[in-house]
């Protein structure tokens, strides 16, 4: 109306604008639709520090396979979403004992692990992990590991903590981070209270693990969600004491932080094994192999390495890893010790998660 | 209440003229009926059930609710929640409450939109990065403290600022104060300020004008902004999170433990029973808050 | 008109000088963090904090290269076009009734249509992927996000245009029709004309809620990504100043389309006049 009197307002400035939104918000799919018809799209659920950009651009460009990573915050989250979207992943990265709950719940294939080249590549260990062996074939294809362990500042924390029960000590009041994983939290309180199978206590264990994180919430400072926050609180002294994934000490130092050494309960502890599976109602399933083989290459493992510090089962990378220099690094976080992984507890899904996330909600309630 | 529009026509096309007047229902009752009241009735059946290693099992229990009932934490999360959200809401709306009324009352008309646009503007980044922001003020290295030390008022980092309650407060008024603002800001603008000047050619102080013809006038506003920042503070969980560390958990954060892990039908009881309490307020508070139209005749 | 009040009172200059005060101490607090979010884009240290440990431009160009940040964005973009354009017409349409219509049990009616803004977002990202894939076994994805999103949304545009359609002076419609206009014409010449700031208030809402929401986004959004969802995944190793760079950059684009809208009628408005002005001598 206003337009065609010659008078240019507001208002029709934004309608103008609100109709090309709206075109461009109809057109947009088409355009990228387009885009993606060259190659073929693996959507891949994953972790951040599973790949790199550039390296997905270069086996996109070398096999026309581009993989789409989607993050999840947890294991169970993960699962879940397997369980909910049907085909839309193509692979999942499942963690330790998670992985047979997959294979077991009908979500994911397992496959030949000798047919994958790439595969010769790993530390021979890693492709016999019994929990992970199904007939002839192999549930997943393991790409990282790391163990929890704690971290602490010798500025302030004078005795080296040895046992999960030597950070209950009071003086740590207000100074530990500990990562905001229910589930995972309870598991390292049964092992610090002697239970024999972490992820799946009795109910009896449970209530000693719950006395052991009730002992040892006056002394929390924060539950981080983001290991980053953890270097944060580590970095500027808000937390003496973290409990962490390995590499927390490399990262605090980055951060411009005070060092920071780690330290092994001897208890024992929980930790992750990363690996990716073929997911079963994927559209891709044949081309899993290709794109696996591509991406786990070593020159890229290692790579995987110095970005994000913490050790990976690829062997070959491992001597990349030294003939660059970085050696001292790398045994440093254990990398040429893959045998420890399997003196963890590994992550899985707990028995009775009910009760698990109930005991943590009692404990770390108001 | 007959608003004074002009009836449609009584002729015997009643049902098109019933179409007219309650048409525009319908589209709301597809989208609230089909994808809001229909996945709620589902939500309230899920609390009689059970979780069964991740799987929703059809066995119908009592389990659920009780256990909310047997454990002394959920029920003293809810009212340090309550007592959190509380603070929040009063501490958002003393802020929103001058800045609005500085707006309508000294401001051109032309430079509210974009004042106002401005108080929109950081919602445009990313809820998660301005949290974070706040961490980097609050903290021990944050910029606080750089700043006393730097002013020479402290040689040691204070460190109350941080991962508790006062500073999930600070962070969710700061997070809350534009719904707040444009709330109060809609029915501040709606004020016949001529009142004003009645009131005050009959004598009255400008403090007695502004107590007893504005603030009766714009208590349907400020109500409205109260639910507007109470109601979605009392669910919050991503705030106590980041920067209320141990000490400044909410209930969201325990609903949200619950639903992170599949357990949906432990969780459904939890969030139904907070939704279920916020009727409650709503039903008990429901003569201030019904918004009577100052203007009708 | 407030501006025009007469000056009664001796304490008028100060009690403007102090709300002006306070007007200017809210908008520090409400860009203090902004701009310390910004400064960071710039900082070397990859974990987003204080120290500086140098100033880099890096972030900026790992931003122009990261296609999945991008995919993330655009996806955003679209789920609140969607959700903005859905919520506003079903908000608006609703508003209508609500306020006019001689219904029995308004009140009711009305605290039913906002019981979405009532409960958790939690429960309604939950509820209705129990209900969408378990009832209906529809494949998750960017549409059922937009659903969701909407049923969270259009509330506040209904809650907005309502408050505005029961200040409407019904004199006006009266005399509408008294010169001949029917319904429609009544709705199209008189009415809306007049509610359009509301409905415009109510669509920036709508559109400011989604671009931020991630709660109900999460449970629905199946295989794609959003901004906040891909801030908030980033868990096991935190996200890095690239994020900065990236929110920095909208909130220039923004800026640049806000002084857009507000100063290029003014300019071309000034430049028509001009025109006319030298047409004339």
């Amino acid at each position: 109306m206003s337009l065609t009197e010659g008078k240019l307002d507001r208002a029709d400035l934004l309608k103008v604008g609100a109709a090309g939104a709206l075109g461009l918000a109809l057109a947009r799919p088409a355009y990228s639709a387009a885009l993606r018809s060259e190659a073929t799209t693996l959507n891949w659920l994953t972790w951040s520090d599973h790949y790199a950009n550039d390296q997905l651009k270069t086996v996109s460009k070398a096999t026309g396979l581009q993989g789409r990573p989607t993050l999840f915050s947890d294991n169970a989250d993960a699962y879940l979403k397997i369980k909910q979207t049907g085909s839309q992943f193509d692979i999942v990265s499942a963690d330790g004992l998670w992985v047979p709950k997959y294979v077991k719940d009908g979500l994911t294939e397992t496959f030949d692990l000798s047919s994958l080249p790439v595969s010769k590549q790993l530390y021979s260990l890693a492709r016999q992990f019994p929990f992970w062996q199904s007939g002839s074939n192999y549930m997943a294809y393991p790409f990282s590991w790391s163990t929890v362990q704690i971290y602490y500042n010798p500025k302030y924390v004078k005795v080296k903590p040895t046992s999960w029960h030597a950070i209950l000590d009071k003086k740590y009041a207000g100074k530990i981070s500990l990562e905001n994983i229910p589930t995972d939290m309870m598991a390292i309180a049964g092992r610090a209270t002697g239970a024999k199978k972490p992820y799946s206590m009795t109910t009896a264990e449970i209530s000693r693990a719950k006395a052991y994180l009730k002992g040892l919430k006056p002394n929390v400072l924060k539950l981080a969600s983001q290991n980053n926050e953890v270097v944060r609180a580590l970095a500027d002294g808000s937390a003496w004491i973290g409990i962490t994934n390995l590499g927390t000490d490399d990262r605090v130092k980055d951060a411009g932080g005070p060092v920071v050494k780690s330290a092994y309960p001897k208890e024992g502890t929980v930790g992750f094994i990363d690996s990716e599976s073929i997911v079963k109602a994927s559209k891709h399933k044949d081309v899993w192999a290709k794109f696996i083989n591509t991406t786990e290459q070593a020159p890229w493992i290692a790579k995987n390495f110095l970005t994000n510090g913490r050790p990976l089962f690829n062997e070959k990378a491992y001597k990349i890893l030294v003939n660059q220099g970085h050696g001292d690094r790398a045994r440093r976080l254990l990398y040429n010790k893959p045998q420890l992984a399997l003196q963890m507890t590994i992550k899985g899904p707990a028995g009775d998660q009910q009760a698990y996330t109930d005991a943590f909600n009692e404990v770390f309630g108001a | 209440m007959d608003s004074g529009v002009p009836a449609p026509p009584r002729t015997g096309r009643s049902r098109f003229a019933a179409f007219g007047q309650y048409g525009g229902f319908l589209p709301a009752i597809v989208v609230f009926g089909v994808f809001f009241a229909a996945p709620l009735a589902l939500i309230v059946a899920y609390s009689f059930w059970k979780v069964v290693d991740y799987n929703v099992v059809h066995d119908w229990t009592l389990d659920n609710y009780r256990y909310f009932f047997s454990v002394g934490t959920y029920a003293r999360t809810f009212w340090a929640t309550i007592w959190v959200t509380f603070s929040a809401t009063a501490l958002t709306i003393v802020i929103a409450f001058p800045f609005a009324y500085w707006l309508v009352r000294y401001v051109s008309k032309r430079l509210q939109a974009l004042l106002l646009v401005l108080v929109i503007l950081p919602f445009w980044t990313s809820y998660l990065l301005r949290v974070y922001a706040w961490l980097n003020i609050l903290g021990p290295e944050g910029a606080i403290n750089r700043f006393l030390h730097w002013i020479g008022l402290t040689s040691q980092p204070v460190s109350f600022f941080l991962y508790d309650r006062p500073a999930v407060i600070l962070v969710l008024a700061y997070l809350y104060f534009p719904f707040a603002a444009l709330t109060l800001y809609a029915s501040l603008q709606r004020f016949d300020w001529n009142q004003f000047k009645a009131a005050m050619d009959l004598g009255a102080t400008p403090a007695t004008a502004m107590r007893k013809i504005l603030l009766p006038q714009i208590k349907p506003g400020i109500t409205t902004a109260v639910i507007f920042v109470f109601i979605p503070i009392l669910g919050e969980y991503l705030t106590p999170q980041l920067v209320g560390g141990a000490r400044g958990v909410m209930i969201g954060n325990l609903i949200a433990n619950f639903f992170g892990v599949g357990q949906y039908t432990r969780g459904a009881a939890a969030a139904l029973l907070i939704a279920a309490l916020i009727v409650a307020l709503l039903v008990v508070f429901r003569r201030s808050l019904e918004v009577r139209d100052a203007y009708a005749p | 008109m407030p501006r025009e009040l007469e000056v009664v009172s001796p304490h008028a200059g100060l009690a403007r000088g102090a709300f002006t005060t306070w007007a200017g101490l809210v908008y520090l607090f409400l860009f203090a963090p902004i701009v310390l979010l910004i400064a960071f884009s710039f900082n070397a240290n990859k974990y987003g904090t204080f120290p500086f440990t140098g100033w880099t431009g890096k972030w900026y160009s790992q931003v122009f290269h990261d296609y999945q940040i991008k995919d993330a964005l655009t996806t955003t973009l679209r789920v609140a076009l969607f959700v903005t354009l859905i919520s506003t017409i079903v908000g608006t349409a609703a508003a209508f009734p609500l306020v006019r219509s001689r219904l029995p049990f308004r009140n009711a009616v009305r605290v039913g249509m906002t019981l979405p803004i009532m409960i958790p977002g939690l429960l309604i990202g939950v509820s209705l992927l129990v209900f969408l894939t378990n009832v209906f076994h529809v494949q998750l994805s960017v549409w059922t996000a937009i659903v969701g999103q909407c049923v969270y949304t259009t509330p506040f545009v209904l809650l907005i245009v309502a408050a505005r359609l029961q200040g409407f002076d019904a004199a006006l419609e009266r005399a509408a029709s008294d010169l001949g206009a029917n319904t429609f014409n009544r709705l199209r010449y008189v009415v809306l004309p007049l509610i359009a700031p509301a409905v415009f208030a109510g669509a920036l809402f709508a559109f400011t809620l989604s671009l931020d929401e991630f709660i109900i986004t999460l449970f629905l959004i199946g295989g794609s990504n959003t901004l906040p969802l891909y801030i908030y995944t980033q868990v096991k190793f935190g996200i890095t100043p690239e994020v900065n760079a990236l929110a920095t950059l909208l909130l220039a684009a923004s800026l640049i389309l806000i002084m857009i809208a507000f100063v290029l009628p003014a300019v071309i408005r000034w430049a028509r006049q001009a025109v006319r002005v030298r047409a004339t001598r």
